[in-house]
């Protein structure tokens, strides 16, 4: 039980690590592109 | 030809090949040159992309070298010893790490120089200083490797290096411990499904479906593929620096190298074709279809070897 809380625990943290950073990525793409009239 | 021979071929795509890329795109910057910048990035993500048969070849010319009793436990004069290899393997290690950073930033430049021709500042900045991070970390990977293979330069006392043998705590760490090989497992698979989830409804608009979609919405979703190709990059660091016995003599291993470095060129490829530019409803050129048709067959055929690893090979 200890083990699947680990793993469930280490794999959210990465996963929104990953998708905070995605997020991220896409609002700076996205602003970029509104100024440049895209 | 053996991985030792396959070792001391690539090991040069990541120290002279980087520093000549590095040489262009400082060239670049000075001269505002956007060809210079382009191909320099270009060459980032290729050797960023070579990098790893360069390290896994590391460690099947360590096996290599061990079957044929030429590694010393450091009690006979002359021989290398397995100390100064796993020294070689820890600062390849973090160079490693360092270097597929350096590649994934360097494609997202070439993506945003795609969509608008337009990278900022700040992303060159960044990229200048891990790139030059990340050949001062190759080069120290490199020095030590050159000792392992030219006695004639090993000094009185065996080099050492601040990474120490990080490939091994890190390796044995995850192969020690329960959680982390099935954390890592399970990342991999997210990190493929976003890869290979993307990569999937990019070809198939190019092949023709979906016409009503536009080509320049989907390929805002590229990033996030990117994100899930660098998961998948760092747990498979993990896996083979755990296990690199299971891998280095597995043929689906070799054939997964293979396809991942195919995938990679269809993917540079992708990042010159004009196609995205095209608006709803219109149809693909030839030549793009054919290339999304091979992006779908290599990335396949990435998970096709993945998954015969346990069942051609002698893993797991």
């Amino acid at each position: 039980m200890q083990l699947a809380m680990t793993v469930f625990s280490v794999v959210l943290g990465v996963t929104v690590v990953v998708a905070i950073f995605g997020y991220l990525i896409d609002r700076t793409v996205a602003g970029h592109e509104r100024k440049e009239g895209r | 030809m053996d991985p030792t021979h396959l070792h001391l071929l690539l090991n040069h795509v990541p120290t002279v090949g980087f520093g000549i890329a590095i040489a262009m795109f400082v060239l670049g910057l000075a001269g505002r040159s956007n060809d210079l910048k382009q191909a320099s990035l270009v060459i980032f993500v290729g050797v960023a992309l070579i990098t790893i048969p360069t390290y896994v070849t590391g460690n099947a010319a360590q096996v290599h070298l061990q079957d044929r009793g030429e590694v010393s436990d450091g009690t006979s004069e002359g021989m290398v010893t397995l100390s100064l290899i796993e020294t070689h393997e820890g600062a390849a290690f973090l160079a490693l790490s360092f270097m597929e950073l350096t590649g994934a930033l360097a494609w997202l430049a070439l993506w945003r120089f795609r969509r608008t021709m337009n990278v900022s500042p700040g992303m060159y900045g960044v990229l200048l200083v891990l790139s030059l991070a990340t050949l001062g970390l190759m080069a120290q990977a490199a020095n030590v490797g050159g000792m392992i293979n030219h006695p004639e330069i090993r000094g009185a006392e065996e080099m050492t290096t601040f990474a120490g043998h990080f490939g091994r705590i890190a390796g044995d760490y995850v192969r020690d411990t329960p959680w982390t090989w099935i954390a890592a497992e399970t990342i991999h698979f997210i990190g493929l499904s976003m890869l290979v989830g993307v990569i999937l409804l990019i070809d198939l608009r190019m092949l023709g479906v979906m016409k009503f979609v536009s080509f320049a919405a989907l390929d805002r979703l590229l990033p996030w593929a990117m994100l899930g190709f660098a998961m998948n990059t760092f747990t498979g660091m993990l896996f083979f620096a755990a296990a690199y016995g299971q891998y280095v003599n597995n043929p689906a291993f070799f054939w997964k190298l293979v396809f991942v470095l195919l995938a990679g060129a269809n993917t540079l490829y992708f990042t010159f074709d004009r196609t995205w530019a095209l608006e709803p409803g219109r149809d693909a050129p030839m030549l793009s279809k054919a290339a999304a048709a091979g992006a779908m067959f290599f990335w396949v055929g990435v998970m096709y070897w993945g998954s015969m690893l346990p069942f051609i090979g002698n893993a797991f």
